[in-house]
């Protein structure tokens, strides 16, 4: 028993070789593995999850977010747009004064004032420590107070029984649901989102998304360049999606 | 105060039954379309992510404004002690518990997951108007089962005055927190603004006489328990300031919103140029609802029982338009997320007025809730003495019991 | 008042018997074949996680969703993954269907399940696969890593 305590030379160099692997090379090829939070971890403040939307890179036509949000997320409809769930829009617009043409994707903008988790009767409309706000479908009552009170349009509400939900986007019927920065990912020590990932993929690189606190973020280094700006900035909501360009 | 017999609404069993069972009937069938409402999801009814609330809102809304009205007879009693409406009191709490009990039950049926109603009332957030109106209904419901037993017990009848002014107190409450579902909205123009709970209590009021005096008047034609001239006067001079008070409300309401600019453009969307919105608004609300009545109650052409009769049914049509007008036509109006741009393409309706076409399980549930309120009066009154068997003269009464 | 008691003692002890069976030495699942019909036992002692899975479900569902923990071992996905059986062609058969790990039980003490009108009840999803791709012990795995690494370079250059 005691032999077998002890590392031999051999055991040694393999297991710190290992070990040296798993901090200095894994990391490096596990896509932001920088970032990455222990799955025994719990959120809290220390890091602050935010977007930014750099409309002038936003490209009109492409829905490559929309699509990966629903791919990600399972979040096939059926077909009636007006009930179907949207966790992530496209819209166009024009400016009044400049008549400007823009193009950007509006979802759930996590507000550090969020009006939904203010008239939530149950607290299931809540805001994690990382600032992540999300709905917690387990005490969701669905009595959509929440889509009252969202200036954005951001929620929705699941209006008929779903069968085919991905595991890591449980949904159903008779709760609302709405973009949560993909957290199960997040949790799981990626840190990009699927539409950052998919706005990548197409070369378009308009949504960034990563930690507020750490300064060489990309959605930091992005809002360096080029402030973003708040929607309904008159509200005071603070919402951690900005928007760049307008 | 002693003089008073109450009785027990006691009419052939067959006409009991038949009523009992029509009743039945629709809470029956509003009960069926919520079931199908609660299995298939809500796409079934006509509303979605644009028009979150709907029909049953109106409803349940409606008879919680009703529930705290109902209770100004009682009020007038006991607060404001006249002993003119003291044999009149006991009714009017049953009728606020049973309307509170209907209005609620609407909106319970109307949740994505009713079965988590336990959730409701275990898990609370009390920064939630929401929550807070959870304790506000139950409170009120206990209030009134206990303000019904010191009218109807003579043993506590002597504290009967001091839960009539708690429960005057708990109503006024009430209203706000209802007005307050609406008005704490920052996010809609047509919400945002404190004035919503003072009108809500001025509607209460309103609708609350009128639902009395039309109910009294059904029981009456059972069994004549010989309401008063003197009482009907005052009713209809009461509906008279209500609806006074209701238009100047309203007007302040929508001059404030005028006043806005960030507002400009919904007021001017129900106002003018809102179509249905429109014109349920003008012709509903403000025609039926309070001009026609007004004109009704204050012509000398008609006897008080019968402008008091139509005033009522008047009122009460305007006040069902009033929730259609608030709270269908608060959302339909396109949120301003963007005020400096107009959008010219979304695939989630951001751009255009959002329309609302109830079905049928919608409107069913509301009628329902209806007929619940009344069958728990009906079942109240046969079973427990609410009715006096006289309303005293009020001469006999002003003086010291 | 006793004979009330009495009747009720004679229910329970006549149902006893179906309140507390339990499948040991059965194979978990009636049709198919799921990892767990290989393992000695689940995460915990059989006779604890029989008594006890829905208090460690629930335990697990407030921390996930509130504070973000994502450990594996009382999560219901990681239940499905192991339990969730597969037939013939290889196609997962949702656990709570008829004769399935879950239902099995649920059925015979008449408890409702509420998980999987949310939850799916089979794994499913892009990262689910990508997730399992990288668990299985076979040559398949050296395929998943590399297509893996291939992607994750494809990120790291869209990064620069």
């Amino acid at each position: 028993m005691k032999n077998n305590s002890l590392l031999t030379r051999r055991d040694f160099l393999v297991k710190s070789f290992t070990a040296f692997s798993a901090i200095y090379i894994i990391p490096d090829i596990i896509p932001h593995a920088s970032a990455s939070k222990p799955l025994d971890k719990e959120v809290d403040s220390s890091t602050r999850w935010a977007m930014n939307v750099d409309i002038d890179k936003c490209v009109e036509g492409c829905s490559a977010c929309v699509d990966a949000c629903v791919d990600e997320n399972g979040l096939y409809g059926f077909d009636r747009p007006e009930t179907d769930s949207q966790w992530i829009r496209k819209l166009t617009l024009k400016d009044i004064k400049t008549e400007k043409i823009s193009t950007l994707p509006m979802m759930c903008q996590h507000c550090e004032n969020p009006p939904c988790c203010d008239v939530c009767p149950t607290g299931a409309s809540f805001r994690r420590e990382d600032g992540i706000v999300m709905v917690n479908q387990h005490t969701c009552i669905g009595c959509r107070y929440c889509m009252m009170a969202c200036p954005f349009k951001a929620r929705s509400f699941v209006h008929e029984n779903l069968t085919e939900q991905v595991t890591n986007a449980p949904r159903g019927k008779g709760c609302v649901e709405s973009c949560n920065f993909c957290a199960n990912r997040i949790d799981h020590g990626a840190d990009t989102t699927a539409c950052e990932e998919a706005c990548m993929n197409e070369g378009h690189q308009a949504i960034t998304f990563g930690d507020l606190s750490n300064p060489n973020s990309r959605v930091n280094k992005a809002i360096d360049n080029k402030p973003g700006r708040r929607l309904r900035a008159d509200l005071a909501l603070k919402q951690r999606v900005t928007y760049s360009g307008f | 105060m002693d003089k008073i017999i109450f009785k027990k609404f006691i009419i052939k069993p067959k006409l009991f039954w038949l009523k009992f069972l029509f009743l039945g009937f629709f809470i029956f069938l509003g009960f069926l379309s919520s079931l199908y409402m609660e299995h298939e999801g809500h796409y079934i009814t006509g509303m979605n992510n644009q028009i979150v609330w709907g029909m049953p809102h109106m409803f349940a809304v409606f008879l919680i404004i009703i529930a705290s009205g109902v209770l100004n007879i009682a009020s007038i009693s006991s607060v404001f002690d006249k002993k003119l409406y003291k044999p009149l009191a006991p009714l009017s709490a049953l009728l606020a518990i049973a309307f509170l009990i209907a209005g609620l039950i609407i909106l319970v049926l109307d949740l994505g997951r009713p079965n988590r109603l336990i959730v409701a009332m275990t898990v609370y957030n009390f920064k939630s108007i929401f929550a807070w109106n959870i304790f506000l209904y139950s409170g009120f419901a206990v209030i009134l089962a206990v303000y019904m037993w010191t009218m109807l017990d003579r043993e506590v009848n002597k504290y009967s005055k001091y839960m009539g002014t708690f429960a005057f107190a708990w109503r006024i409450i009430l209203t706000t927190g209802t007005g307050s579902i609406f008005g704490f909205l920052v996010a809609r123009e047509a919400y945002a603004t404190a004035i919503l709970a003072p009108l809500f209590i001025i509607m209460s009021l309103l609708y609350g006489t009128a639902v009395y005096y039309l109910i009294i008047r059904i029981i009456n034609r059972y069994l004549n328990f010989n309401i008063s001239e003197e009482i009907i006067s005052n009713l209809r001079n009461l509906t008279l300031y209500f609806l006074f008070a209701n238009l100047y409300f309203l007007a302040l309401y929508h001059v404030t919103n005028l006043y806005i600019a960030k507002h400009i453009n919904f007021e001017l969307f129900i106002l003018t140029s809102g179509g249905i919105y429109t014109f349920i608004f003008w012709a509903g609300q403000v025609l039926i609802g309070l001009i026609l009545p007004l004109v009704l109650i204050m012509s000398n052409k008609f006897k008080d029982t019968v402008a008091l009769k139509y005033a009522s049914i008047l009122v009460l049509l305007g006040g069902f338009s009033a929730m259609h007008v608030i709270i269908i036509g608060g959302q339909a109006f396109p949120l301003n997320i963007f005020p400096d741009h107009i959008i010219l393409d979304s695939a989630f309706y951001d751009n255009v007025v959002h329309s609302y076409t109830p079905s049928i399980y919608e409107f069913i549930l509301g009628i329902g809730g209806i007929a619940l309120a009344l069958i728990i009066v009906l079942i109240g009154i046969a079973n427990f003495k609410f009715l006096p068997t006289i309303t005293p003269p009020s001469n006999i009464n002003t003086q010291k019991d | 008042m006793h004979q009330l008691v009495k009747s009720f003692a004679f229910i329970i002890f006549i149902f006893n018997p179906l309140l507390t069976s339990s499948h040991d030495g059965e194979k978990h699942s009636m049709k198919g074949h799921s990892k767990a019909d290989m393992m000695e036992q689940c995460v915990e002692p059989t006779i604890v996680m029989q008594k006890e899975h829905f208090k460690f479900l629930y335990h697990q569902r407030d921390k996930t969703v509130i504070k973000g923990v994502r450990t594996k071992k009382h999560s219901l996905a990681n239940c499905i993954d192991c339990h969730v059986s597969y037939d013939n062609k290889g196609e997962a058969i949702p656990v709570n269907s008829d004769g399935q790990f879950c239902q099995t039980c649920h059925v015979e003490t008449a408890v409702n399940i509420d998980c999987f009108s949310c939850h799916a009840s089979v794994p499913r999803g892009k990262q689910v696969i990508l997730k399992s791709n990288d668990n299985i012990k076979s040559i398949s795995n050296i395929h998943a890593k590399t297509s893996y690494l291939i992607k994750n370079l494809e990120d790291m250059h869209y990064e620069k």
